[in-house]
């Protein structure tokens, strides 16, 4: 029952909690440095495609040397879209990356795996690839899959089809995927558009998006933009990144390590831009301090969570949907560290309102992946999410009526406002544990490392993702066969 | 024969109302008294306490059935002829002198009446002398001591001394419970048994009693 | 350089969970919870004070009208120090959004360190745990971590604070049983700080108290509450309510009925005598409707902790939240989870005096082990809310065009002189390689947290209290032990 018939004026609402690195005049320096940068420094790059396209754009261009006039690289970041809606295998919508709207999922290229039966560190393997999608397919907090290692037990210039052809025939969920080059990226369309009818219906309705890496500071190999290039042509998402790590390829400052940051990215989304206005690009990517002891990324520092959520504040200030990273660690094993690291980067992430964070499987630095770690995050997420739904305030919710009914003393387990309530207002966990002293020792005295280690089993052993009719499975199949052959007369040629 | 699935399901439900209403027709329709409470209410209720087990249901629903069955109880009640209604066992239950924290000493309160135990309630801060009038008062088979703190958990070691000095700790099973209570302290003082929570309290006087 | 004007620049991140509006909205819900519903008040001294400032008393029942609690929310002071009883320095400034971090109180159970095994409080324990939070530089106050149960129990408060100053001159939130116990162990403050005025004017210590949720003042709180008034000591007043059970399931009721219990302690507080120093506290979370337990790592936990420092800081009252605890009953992977969550929330929303640090098992257990993992999770949370500056020097945009494309920044003279401040150095994360971590010895992080724990136990030395001031507070404890033998 209202009070009365009032209406409340002036009420600003958090609808969820807010949390912001930088603000808008620092997110607006940031991106002014890196016009900048564009434009008196400049960027190498060694693609005469690209170079021939930047060049009619307007930029100037000097041997190798592009420098990029503001006005030009302004233009693309209007022209770039400031949402992109991604798809399922079977058509359906299922991510708005957008505004604030938040995406988990895993990462990739790691160089060994941790294997979920025998706790053994090797080397990825295909099948571990097709794990990876049944794991992340069986997962309701991730959205998305990628290939948890680049397989070795493959021809190993089609390790990025190989996996392709893994991930895409385990999985319904959208891929983020990578590929050596040109070749590879145009097999891996041809799987994906198998599977929805043609080119043109996954235009329509990507479920893939397309992944390439430059290196930092402001070098660009012809294998990373003309795989930009390539996804405008086909008219394709693309994620474009740097992966940038502070006092190594970019300043130690924070703020100069995000100049970088976003200077890289934009290198891309003008190239984008340039072939094909209005095509659709992502920035972001890994952003952390480099370990000083191994001089490697650091995946599990607070400079991670500290740098991806500024370079979020920019990308939205931008307005251009952010790839971001977290529920990673520099952990060895499944232990405490690997837990802290996890849920410390995936709430802030979260947070920070990043459209696509990644690398929710990423251990020891990046090299090892686990699909342990995966199943782990699921569940941070969860508790994460329940946070990010923030708390409402209104005459209902604030229950001054329920609390006078049941009175000092009293206990609200039976009132009616409780059981309308209490399963939307908590989180439910499937891991985590909750019970009591003598009945966890009873059952075991179990970690929550040895529960999670059950749980990947089981869902390897048991969950299978929706089929792909045989018709499909085969021109997958042709696809595949085509790379190889191509390969071995490209091998038998040298 | 009559079908009791619909009370059942209801009390399942914790429909307060539509117990009520189909106890009612159960009465009107010349089911026999104890068979509404026994194949209707209570077998409702056994469902509840396997799915709370399960983890099916949780705690608010099933202190809304087990009201709604009470609601049932009361109303064929007056129909038993000198009958008993049927009982798990008589339980006492009480926080310690010096300790008003009392939702956990409820939460077992709550369980055992879901358990179809007869469960009296005799509140908090309560001396060990109080304890002891009840015990003669309402001849429980069970009394259950709680205490969230340490000081005064050693009030529970003077309950059951006065229950010995009184001659009655032969008559009745005395458990106890509460954040700082473990086994060790259990058998210390001489308990029957210690419940780490409210489920397992009714295991507990299941067991005793058995 | 530009001169920039209508700048704006976050100097740290910006978190809140309510907007002003909305914790106006909970303030006003409260205060007519206190003014329509009331509260039970069960210390006769503390009704007749409250009486006399105006509330309507009925029996226990007491209902309070919102200008006697607005009165005390202007005469309750915005903040309290709290000093290091070695050195007298100011260490712990509860105010605005400083967030410091320590122990929690009188948990029935230990880890023992050395055997993992789960064990009843001892003397020994209480005393370890509180050098560890003297080595730790990420700690800044104690509490006992657990009850010291193996002293007589009705006058163990004594023999816990005697373990807790005699190996820390850190700040110590004191618990105590009883008013006796609290008369004490405030002699034993007086004679380490030189005297009653010297304690009042530069306190290392605040007292602790609890209600009953809902909305009940037992007579130990409300005589506590009294007393700290009277002293002119600082006092912890802190509700633990779980939602669902003692309070309204939905999140913003359950705040509205923890403010009330907290602003009825306020005014018991400062009808007893206006401008004493009051802390606002809480431990808001639920009750796990499967298992009923009182959570100390659920994801409503953090948020409603974090709603109710944004309440605090609202209404411009010191808080004292709770983070770096877990429902798992030992130091695992579902600890380092639920305690990164909480210290990291706590961290980014600011509440002042953070307390349980180290608990497991839903708050029925200490874990000296993650005690010392959460100082290096409170390091990277303290890292992340230093947030990142931006200004022509960090933004390098020179050294960037110097290194040019495809250099690297290694040798720059811009590296060496920032990469130390802006990089946390952590110690007990491991981010060697994978080879390197396996020569040394491929130890997990659970198993390096024990040996640094141990380390701290076994060479860590305190400063010791002067040996006159440990005498008399020796003699202290004994003059109770004795009057309890009698």
């Amino acid at each position: 029952m209202p009070k009365s018939q009032y209406v409340r004026a002036s009420f600003e609402t958090c609808a969820t909690p807010q949390f912001r690195v930088l603000s808008q005049d620092q997110c607006e320096s940031i991106f002014l440095g890196a016009l900048e940068v564009l434009q008196h420094t400049g960027a190498e790059v060694n693609s005469p495609e690209a170079l021939e396209i930047y060049r009619k754009g307007g930029c100037r261009v000097d041997g190798t040397r592009v420098r990029f006039p503001s006005h030009l690289v302004e233009w693309a970041v209007r022209t770039a879209p400031s949402r992109i809606t991604m798809y399922d295998r079977n058509g359906n919508r299922s991510m708005y990356l957008e505004g604030q709207n938040v995406y988990y999922g895993p990462g990739s290229a790691n160089t060994f795996t941790l294997d979920p039966f025998t706790g053994e560190r090797r080397r990825p393997l295909k099948q571990d690839t097709a794990r990876a999608a049944i794991v992340s397919d069986a997962l309701s907090n991730m959205d998305y899959v990628e290939d948890n290692g680049a397989p070795m037990d493959v021809t190993p210039t089609l390790a990025d089809v190989h996996a392709f052809q893994a991930m895409v025939t385990n999985t319904t969920k959208p891929i983020i995927h990578w590929g050596f080059g040109i070749n590879q990226y145009q097999d891996i369309v041809d799987m994906a558009s198998a599977c929805v009818g043609g080119l043109s219906e996954l235009q329509k309705r990507p479920f893939l998006i397309l992944y390439s890496e430059s290196s930092p500071p402001l070098r660009h190999s012809s294998e990373a933009i003309d795989k930009a290039l390539f996804a405008a042509k086909k008219d394709l998402p693309c994620i474009y990144t740097p992966c940038i790590f502070s006092g190594g390829v970019a300043p130690a400052t924070m703020a100069g390590s995000l100049v970088v940051a976003v200077a890289d990215a934009l290198i891309g989304i003008v190239a984008g831009q340039l072939v094909r206005e209005g095509s659709s690009f992502i920035m972001g990517g890994p952003i952390s301090t480099m370990d000083m002891s191994s001089s490697s990324l650091a995946y599990g520092a607070p400079e991670l969570s500290l740098l991806s959520a500024g370079l979020s504040n920019v990308a939205r200030y931008m307005g251009i949907p952010m790839f971001s990273t977290a529920g990673c660690s520099d952990s060895k094993v499944i232990d405490t560290q690997l837990a802290i690291e996890a849920a410390f980067s995936i709430l802030v992430a979260g947070l920070s309102g990043a459209n696509l964070i990644h690398d929710c499987n990423l251990m020891d630095k990046g090299v090892t992946g686990s699909l342990e770690l995966t199943v782990l995050d699921d569940e941070i997420i969860g508790m994460v999410k329940r946070i990010l739904r923030g708390i409402e305030v209104n005459d209902d919710t604030l229950a001054v009526d329920v609390i006078d009914h049941v009175s000092p003393g009293g206990h609200f387990l039976g009132e009616e406002h409780t059981i309308e309530r209490f399963r939307d207002e908590f989180w439910w966990p499937t891991l985590i544990s909750r019970v009591r002293y003598d009945e966890w020792k009873l059952y075991g005295s179990k970690t929550l490392g040895q529960r999670v280690k059950e749980k990947t089993q089981e869902i390897i052993n048991e969950h299978r993702a929706e089929p792909l009719s045989q018709k499909i499975l085969d021109q997958i199949q042709a696809v595949v066969d085509r790379a190889e052959a191509r390969e071995a007369s490209l091998k038998s040629k040298k | 024969m009559y079908n009791f699935s619909d009370l059942s399901k209801a009390v399942i439900a914790g429909q307060e109302s539509k117990v009520k209403e189909l106890t009612q027709a159960a009465i009107n329709g010349g089911a026999e008294p104890l068979a509404i409470i026994n194949e209707g209410l209570i077998a409702g209720m056994n469902v509840v306490g396997a799915r709370f087990k399960s983890g099916e249901m949780f705690v608010p629903e099933v202190l809304v059935a087990a009201r709604s069955m009470g609601a049932g109880v009361a109303m064929v009640k007056p129909l038993l002829l000198g009958q008993e209604v049927p009982s798990s066992g008589k339980v006492l239950i009480g926080t310690v002198k010096g300790d008003l924290h009392d939702i956990g000493k409820n939460l077992v309160a709550l369980m055992l009446e879901s358990g179809g135990f007869d469960v009296v309630n005799l509140g908090i801060d309560l001396a060990p002398d109080k304890f002891v009038a009840a015990v003669k008062e309402y001849q429980p088979q069970v009394i259950g001591l709680s205490a969230l703190l340490t000081t005064t958990m050693l009030v529970m070691k003077d309950v059951i001394e006065l229950l010995k000095e009184e001659g009655l700790r032969d008559r009745v099973k005395v458990i106890i419970g509460g954040a700082p209570i473990s086994y060790d302290f259990s058998s210390e003082i001489g308990a029957d048994g210690f419940a780490p929570d409210a489920a397992t309290a009714v295991d507990l006087c299941r067991k005793l009693l058995a | 350089m530009p001169t920039k004007s209508n700048y704006v620049a976050n100097s740290s991140t910006m978190f809140r969970v309510l907007s002003p509006s909305q914790c106006d909205e909970i303030l006003l819900a409260a205060e007519e919870v206190l003014e329509r519903t009331g509260v039970m008040v069960y210390d006769e001294e503390a009704r007749e004070i409250m009486k006399k400032a105006g509330c309507w008393v009925d029996g226990a029942r007491v209902r309070i009208a919102s200008s006697i609690v607005e009165r005390s929310l202007r005469s309750a002071p915005q903040r309290v120090t709290l000093c290091n009883s070695r050195t007298g320095s100011r260490d712990v400034q509860l105010e605005g959004y400083n967030a410091y971090f320590g122990t929690g109180s009188d948990t029935p159970f230990f880890i023992d360190p050395y055997t993992q095994e789960r064990k009843r409080g001892t003397k020994q324990l209480v005393s370890w745990a509180c050098k560890c939070i003297d080595a730790l530089p990420n700690l800044d106050f104690v509490m006992s971590l657990g009850i010291v149960q193996d002293v007589p129990l009705l006058i163990s408060d004594r023999h816990q604070f005697e373990a807790e100053v005699l190996n820390t001159g850190k700040p110590i939130v004191i618990t105590a049983h009883d008013i006796k116990g609290y008369a004490d162990i405030i002699e034993m403050c007086e004679i380490i700080a030189g005297g009653e005025e010297e304690l009042r004017r530069n306190p290392f210590m605040t007292l602790y108290a609890e209600p009953i949720s809902p909305l009940q003042h037992a007579e130990e709180a409300a005589t506590k509450l009294v007393l700290a008034a009277k002293k002119g000591l600082p006092v912890v007043y802190t509700p633990c309510v779980m939602a669902g059970g003692t309070v309204p399931a939905s999140m913003a009721g359950v705040i509205t009925n923890g403010l009330a219990e907290s602003l009825s302690g306020l005014v018991i507080n400062q009808t007893a005598r206006e401008g004493a120093p009051f802390i606002m506290g809480g431990v808001f979370t639920i009750m796990d409707m499967t298992t009923t337990i009182f959570s100390y790592g659920s994801p409503e936990f953090d948020l409603l902790m974090a709603a109710l420092a944004d309440m605090a800081h609202y209404l411009k009252l010191p808080m004292f939240g709770t983070a770096g605890c877990s429902d798992s009953c030992i130091m695992d992977e579902q600890a380092g989870v639920e305690a990164a969550l909480s210290i990291t929330m706590t961290a980014l929303s600011g509440p002042n005096l953070n307390h349980d640090v180290g608990y497991v098992e839903y708050g029925s257990t200490s874990s000296l082990d993650l005690l010392v993992t959460c100082n290096d999770i409170i390091g990277m949370a303290r890292r992340l809310v230093r947030g990142i500056q931006v200004n022509d020097d960090t933004l390098a945009l020179d050294v960037i065009d110097k290194v040019g494309p495809g250099g690297n920044f290694l040798k720059e003279d811009h590296t060496g002189k920032y990469f130390r401040a802006e990089t946390l150095n952590s110690e007990l994360n491991d981010r060697q390689s994978y080879d390197l971590w396996k020569e040394s010895g491929s130890k997990t992080m659970e198993k390096r947290a024990n040996e640094k724990t141990r380390s701290i136990i076994e060479d860590y030395q305190p400063e010791q209290l002067p040996k006159d001031v440990q005498q008399k507070i020796h003699a202290i404890v004994e003059r109770a032990e004795n009057k309890l033998r009698s």
